[in-house]
Formats: C-alpha cells, sequence, structure tokens
C-alpha cells in the first residue's frame, strides 16, 4: 500500500487576544499540535484518537489546507499541503462538522451541484455522481434531494456532508468526528460506508473520541493528546502493548465519588466509573500488578463502608488503553 | 477534473442568490422601490434648497430623471461590492467557507461570478424604474435612452468587478471580515464614482483620479447621453478607458483575494 498522507513533526501554536479593558489586551497561545507525525497508506481507514481539545482538528485543517503549521511538513499524495495547496486541493474530500457547511435555502442536489463546480466536475458526470451518492447515502429515500437543508435532520445534514466530501470521488478522504450526536442507523451506514471506501483503496484520516468507534472502523488508530502523539498501531497491537496492565473491576451497591482521590493518592490510575443497568457502580483500576493493590483497594472501599457486590479482573479494552497511555504522556 | 467552468459556476451562483431573493419577498419590494424612494428624497430636499429649474439649466436634464439614473447605476454598480463583502461573511457564519477555501476553484472566476447574478436583478429593477420615468419623460427616444442606461448599468457593474474585490479583499485582509472599514470607503467610492453631479464640472485633478474607477467613465457616458452631449468619439473613449482599466486591476485582483486567503490560513478556516 502507498503512502496518501504523510505528516512530519507538526507544530501548531494558536494566538489569541484577550480584551481586559479598552486598550489593554493579553495574548495567549494554545499549543494545539506539538510535534505530530502520522501517516495514512491508500486502502486503510486510520483513526485519529483523542479527547476533546487534542488537536484532531487542527491537524486535520492543516492537512486540508485551511491552517497553516507554524513548523513541520505535511504532504498530500507527495504534494506540500502549504507550497502545493492546489495539487491538493483537487485530491481531498472533507467533511468537518456533521451539521453545518450547507446553504439553508437550497435542496440537497442543489447543495451538492454548488460544491461540485467548485470542485470543477463537468455538469454531466457531477449529476451522475451526485445521482450515485443521494442512492448510496439513502439520502433520496429520507427525501433530502428534493428538500431544503433547512429542514434536514441531523443524519441527514451528516450524510449530505459525506456525500460532498466523495463528490469527486477523492483518493483521500479526511473526516474530522463523522458520526458526532448522530443516532445509531446514521452513525452505522456511515461507518460501513468508510469501511468501504478504504476497500476501493482510498485513504481516510477519520477522527473520533470514541474507542468503541475507531475499534471498529479503523485498520489503524493513532493517539493523539495535548498535541502530541502517544500511541499508534492496530487495535490489538495496542492493546498487546501494554500486556502489563490489567483492569480491576470493582462493582458497588453506592457511588464511589468520595474515594476515587484515594486511589488517586494510591498512584492508581482509576480508568471510569459508571453505573451500570443493575444499579451498581463499576469503578475500574487500572495496574500493572494486580496482587499487590488488590488487598489496598478492598480496605479503602471497606472502609468508607462501602459494600463490594462484584470483583472482577479484566483485559483492558482500548478505553483503558488511551487512558493508560494519555496517563503517560500528560506527566 | 479540477478545471473550473465558469458557465457551471455562474448557474449555481445564480441559484443561490435567486432561492435567497424569491424567499425574502420585502427584499425584493426594496429593491424595487429603492431607485423611487432615492429620487423622491433628493427631489424634496433639493426643492428646499434651490428649484427645478436651475438644476436642469446647469446640468442640462431635468432632475427626476437624472436621479433616477443615478440611482439605478449607483445600485447596479456597488451591488457588485456589496455582494463580495457580503459572501465571505455569510460563508463564514453558515460553515460553507472550509469547503470553499479547499476546493481548487479557480478564484478569479469565482469572484467575478458571486456578483453577477443580482447583476440579473438589477436589470430587472432598471425596467421598473429608469425605463417608465425615461419614457414618460421623452417618449421613444427616452425609451431608447434608458435601454441604453439599463446597458451602461451593467457594463459599469461588470467594469468595477475587478477593482471592488481587490478594495474588498484589501480591507479584509488589513481588517479583518466585517463592514466597519467599508462604511467608510464605500461612501467615499460612492462620491468619487460622481453619480450625483455631472462629472465634467468636477476640478480637472479630481476628473482624472476619479476616471480611474471604472464605472465612473459609464457614469460619464450615461451623464452625457442624457444631457444630450454624448459624441461618438467621447463614448467610445470612455467605454474603452473602463474596460482597459477592468482588465488591468485583474492581477490585483487575483493577488488580493490570494493574499486574503493567505491572511485567514495563519489562523485557520474556521469550521
Ligand atoms: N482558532 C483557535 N484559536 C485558539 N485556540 C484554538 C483554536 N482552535 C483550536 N484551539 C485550541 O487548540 C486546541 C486543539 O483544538 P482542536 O480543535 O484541534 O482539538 P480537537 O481534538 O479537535 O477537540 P474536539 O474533540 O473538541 O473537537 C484546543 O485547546 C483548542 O481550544
Ligand atoms: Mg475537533
Amino acid at each position: 500500500m502507498s503512502i496518501a498522507v504523510e505528516a512530519r513533526n507538526l507544530f501548531k501554536k494558536y494566538v489569541t487576544k484577550k480584551r481586559l479593558g479598552l486598550i489593554r489586551s493579553v495574548t495567549e497561545y494554545v499549543e494545539a499540535l506539538r510535534g505530530v507525525s502520522l501517516n495514512v497508506r491508500h486502502g486503510e481507514v486510520v483513526g485519529l484518537l483523542g479527547p476533546n481539545g487534542a488537536g484532531k482538528t487542527t491537524t486535520i485543517k492543516i492537512l486540508s489546507t485551511l491552517l497553516l503549521p507554524d513548523s513541520g511538513e505535511a504532504y498530500v499524495e507527495g504534494f506540500d499541503v502549504v507550497r502545493e495547496a492546489d495539487k491538493v486541493r483537487e485530491r481531498i474530500g472533507i467533511m468537518l462538522t456533521v451539521e453545518k457547511g450547507f446553504y439553508n435555502r437550497l435542496t440537497g442536489r442543489e447543495n451538492l451541484e454548488y460544491f461540485g463546480a467548485l470542485y470543477g466536475i463537468p455538469p454531466k458526470i457531477l449529476k451522475d455522481r451526485i445521482d450515485k451518492l443521494l442512492n448510496l447515502l439513502e439520502l433520496d429515500k429520507l427525501g433530502g434531494s428534493d428538500r431544503l437543508f433547512e429542514e434536514f435532520s441531523l443524519g441527514m445534514k451528516a450524510r449530505l456532508s459525506l456525500a460532498r466530501a466523495l463528490l469527486k470521488d477523492p483518493p483521500v478522504v479526511f473526516l474530522d468526528e463523522p458520526t458526532l450526536g448522530l443516532d445509531p442507523p446514521s452513525a452505522r451506514k456511515i461507518r460501513l460506508l468508510v469501511k468501504e471506501l478504504a476497500r476501493e483503496g482510498k485513504a481516510v484520516l477519520y477522527t473520533s473520541h470514541n474507542m468503541f468507534e475507531v475499534e471498529i472502523v479503523c485498520d489503524r488508530i493513532v493517539m493523539i493528546n495535548k498535541g502530541r502523539i502517544v500511541a499508534e498501531g492496530s487495535p490489538e497491537e495496542l492493546k498487546s502493548r501494554i500486556p502489563k496492565v490489567r483492569a480491576l473491576e470493582v462493582h458497588l451497591r453506592e457511588a464511589p465519588n468520595h474515594i476515587i482521590n484515594t486511589f488517586k493518592e494510591m498512584g492508581l490510575e482509576v480508568s471510569q466509573y459508571s453505573q451500570s443497568s443493575e444499579e451498581t457502580y463499576v469503578l475500574k483500576i487500572l495496574t500493572k500488578n494486580p496482587e499487590e493493590v488488590v488487598d489496598d483497594v478492598v480496605k479503602v472501599i471497606t472502609s468508607a463502608g462501602l459494600d463490594i457486590v462484584k470483583f472482577k479482573l479484566e483485559e483492558p479494552t482500548l478505553e483503558d488503553v488511551f487512558i493508560y497511555f494519555a496517563g503517560d504522556s500528560s506527566g | 477534473m479540477g478545471k473550473t467552468d465558469f458557465k457551471q459556476l455562474v448557474s449555481v451562483e445564480m441559484r443561490f442568490v435567486y432561492a435567497d431573493v424569491f424567499r425574502r419577498k420585502s427584499l425584493l419590494l426594496m429593491l424595487v422601490l429603492w431607485p423611487y424612494m432615492i429620487t423622491g428624497f433628493v427631489l424634496i430636499v433639493g426643492s428646499a434648497v434651490g428649484n427645478p429649474q436651475a438644476f436642469a439649466s446647469r446640468v442640462g436634464v431635468d432632475p427626476a430623471p437624472f436621479f433616477i439614473v443615478s440611482s439605478f447605476i449607483l445600485m447596479s454598480t456597488f451591488v457588485v461590492l456589496d455582494d463580495i463583502m457580503w459572501k465571505p461573511i455569510f460563508d463564514e457564519e453558515v460553515g460553507t467557507m472550509p469547503y470553499i477555501v479547499s476546493s481548487p476553484v479557480n478564484r478569479l472566476m469565482y469572484y467575478i461570478a458571486i456578483p453577477l447574478p443580482r447583476l440579473t436583478l438589477s436589470v430587472v429593477i432598471g425596467l421598473t424604474s429608469v425605463v417608465p420615468v425615461l419614457t414618460l419623460y421623452w417618449g421613444f427616444e427616452g425609451f431608447i435612452t434608458s435601454a441604453l442606461v439599463l446597458l451602461l448599468g451593467i457594463f459599469s457593474a461588470l467594469t468595477f468587478s475587478p477593482l471592488a474585490t481587490s478594495v474588498a479583499m484589501a480591507t479584509y485582509t488589513y481588517s479583518g471580515e466585517s463592514w466597519r472599514l467599508m462604511n467608510v470607503l464605500r461612501p467615499l467610492l460612492m462620491v468619487l464614482v460622481g453619480v450625483y453631479y455631472p462629472r465634467w464640472v468636477m476640478p480637472i485633478a479630481m476628473y482624472v483620479v476619479t476616471a480611474l474607477i471604472p464605472p465612473s467613465n459609464s457614469v460619464e457616458l450615461i451623464q452625457r447621453l442624457l444631457a444630450g452631449i454624448a459624441t461618438v468619439e467621447r463614448s467610445l473613449m470612455l467605454l474603452g478607458v473602463a474596460t482597459a482599466l477592468a482588465v488591468a486591476y485583474l492581477p490585483l485582483t487575483k493577488l488580493s483575494v490570494l493574499r486574503w486567503e493567505r491572511s485567514k490560513l495563519k489562523e485557520g478556516v474556521k469550521v
């Protein structure tokens, strides 16, 4: 598989001026990217996975020629995203949000025709292409072809946005959280389609903060946190990279809020806790040596007067892996 | 693929504008009434400070047809500037901007295409204002003159487009996407173009400088037509100068669009 997208050591610092009064203002800097390198090959979906503010959108913007990096380089299909932006623009399809980016007063089809003209797709080819995409994304069935964009549901908007990204049949596709907020049918439709794109040989960069999602959609995952790549590999590889870490799962009758800090003070990584369906709370603790900490954990819980319902030692999930790596990099 | 098709661009832009205009009937009504309102206003204010006969003898045209034509020309010409100013602000607001910037569309063709749909609307407005008024005043000859005025209104707008885009994009590069600076520049440009007084009464230095704004030449030609003092040589010269200037400004137009886009890329195009 040949390399379609390559980013090398990208740095980006946002400068914002915050007004304090009429004249006084302070300049604030946000280091959004601190040396991001990644690549995407033709025929694969790479998931750029990270929490809010990690730098996912910033990376996508640089790669799609919408933002200049402070330093570092990036190439799409061998073309420099800064110096050969025109060449890059002819070869990418982008989807930056699910809900915006179209004209309200035009129908789904008219919107696609508008952007098709900007992309320089000859009218005849464009018409066929639009028909095909409306059908593929089931927008025709949903009545989106000839209805005004302002009347679209969120799922329809997302589908139209993906249709636009695919309009010129680009070899490279950038999708920034394409299923954010969608209902399961729309989200599933988009995920299936994305996998199909890779099978056709396209290179797809797919951002998300949803572990479950990238695990099923992506062939390879690049984890980003605070502007740095913290880990990279296939979902299986990533899990196996931290073989020593196990997840200690404790099911409790009451909410364990007040003892979470105690665990943190003990140097334990509390990965998550959630209320599970049958009214129990699940506390997950990541540890390299579960045998040694088990006693302490039980002691803390019982001395806080909480009842343990169940106790399990689990393989880490991708989410655990992420928290493990992210914790590593933030220190 | 990737080659911009100008005709296609104009047609989609046309649909975009008309979808908006026809859903906002008040806007349409406003456009139709505007030349009459301005004329009415000028006549009322004018007759308060001087009498219409004095105007007619100085300018060589009755004030009513003069001002209805002036208002029409002003409107059809400045629609270009307004459209070009408005579109990026709108695109930023609705979130279409990143898809435009990341497209390989030929920037020059795109910005030339943007004001064209509304220009067709100007023709409609000319038909409801200039044509009936001039016909009423001067009969068949007035009708012919009004047809020339419509054509010159379009010509004026087209030749203004490269300079208007350059000015709009330069102010956006300098002060961000807002009307603040343009609120000063726009009236200034209107005065310089010389719509509301005969261009030939200007001091010579000012006449030459303002002639660098292409539509001022069309304005002068129209004023001469109305006053019945347009010679063929003078007319051709005015048309020629306007065309030559418009073409000469094209490289500047492209440069200013690219500069503006580049300036946006520093902070990133807003999603
Ligand atoms: N235009 C901007 N000006 C200033 N700071 C910005 C700008 N855009 C992003 N940032 C900051 O840069 C950091 C990275 O932002 P980015 O949007 O790339 O994150 P993200 O991974 O896409 O997050 P999310 O999941 O919330 O979309 C954040 O701290 C954000 O607040
Ligand atoms: Mg984001």
